[in-house]
């Protein structure tokens, strides 16, 4: 267990690197660099679990985050290429300030409030945190929930899948939008050339 | 001076805040999906801490049970009395995340399909 003034000197560095870094986050123009921003706001958090000692959520963040999640986001941003860095100029209906104002206002409420809470310290039993705890309790009274996670995930993968593949044919026909709105053609006649990507990707 | 959980709260609050913000200010939906994971890390955030800091089954001024009454009420047969609720549901909110992230970046795809931006003002076709 670290001693208090270790404790207290993580927590700082890592809450700044989590600000920072959250704060570039959203406000970086170019995406691959917000990107980058959450890149690092994620490996601050899995710092800030370590000293909390929950080091397989820490363990869990790093390989579900970054090696999932942030690695789709920049799959994603180098598929779109120039697109993904889309401007941000432009009056909406409300003012952008009022938003964020609003947001702010709230979160510095909530961090006054929660800075005045001073729970008395809580000895940590030295098998807090420990993967055979932490395991036990999510095979135990939690197995429901981790099973249906794994429905969830799968139905995520077929859902991402089926939006992704790009059927949009009844879609173009109905709003007129897209790029082939000026030459429709029927949705039967149409997947040859969506499914293919050109002329020699003929089905194996 | 040591690090209570206040000072986690407060953090997280700050990072939710920032990722409401971020949400709420930008108009690429790619940072509106980085916003959202933020917010998803910041409640993460608070349901460790709250986890580190009661990490028994009891309230901290209750009287002391015994370990085996202790595991009973959590609902499985463990030799200690310690609950692990908030990592565990942080697993499974990082579970959710990862597959919002995943639905949302083929939305963002399929969006970008149809009308070759990603800006989020341009979703308006069911604009009366």
């Amino acid at each position: 267990m670290p001693s208090s003034k270790v404790e207290l000197v993580a927590f700082g560095l890592l809450s700044l690197l989590a600000v920072g870094s959250a704060v570039a986050t959203i406000s970086y123009r170019s995406a691959i660099r917000c990107a980058v921003g959450l890149f690092f706001h994620i490996l601050s958090l899995a710092g800030l679990y370590m000293t909390l000692s929950a080091h397989f959520l820490a363990a869990v963040q790093l390989i579900v985050y970054v090696g999932a999640v942030v690695v789709l986001f920049v799959f994603v941003i180098m598929l779109l290429g120039p697109a993904a860095d889309a401007p941000d100029d432009g009056a909406g209906r409300t003012p952008r300030w009022l938003g964020s104002g609003a947001a702010v206002c709230v979160g510095a409420l909530s961090a006054m409030v929660v800075l005045s809470y001073r729970p008395e310290r809580v000895l940590r039993p030295p098998s807090y945190g420990t993967l055979r705890e932490v395991g036990g309790y999510l095979f135990g009274p939690a197995v429901l929930p981790f099973e249906l996670a794994s429905v969830l995930l799968t139905a995520a993968v077929v859902g991402a899948f089926a939006v992704a593949r790009g059927h949009h044919d009844k879609v173009r026909l109905a709003t007129g939008l897209g790029p082939d709105a000026n030459n429709p053609l029927p949705s039967d006649q149409a997947p040859a050339a969506e499914d293919g990507e050109g002329p020699s990707g003929g089905r194996s | 001076m040591t690090v209570t959980l206040g000072h986690y709260l407060a953090l997280a609050s700050v990072l939710f805040t920032t990722g409401a913000v971020g949400f709420l200010v930008r108009r690429n939906a790619l940072v509106a999906l980085m916003s959202i994971e933020l917010m998803l890390n910041a409640v993460n955030l608070t349901l460790v801490a709250a986890n580190r800091w009661q990490p028994s089954m009891v309230p901290a001024g209750a009287e002391p049970a015994t370990p085996e009454a202790l595991a009973a009420a959590a609902g499985y047969a463990s030799q200690s009395a310690i609950a692990h609720h908030g990592q565990v549901f942080a697993f499974f909110v990082i579970a959710v995340a990862a597959a919002e992230a995943a639905v949302g970046l083929a939305i963002v795809l399929a969006f970008y399909r149809l009308r070759k931006t990603i800006r989020t003002d341009a979703a308006d076709t069911l604009k009366g």
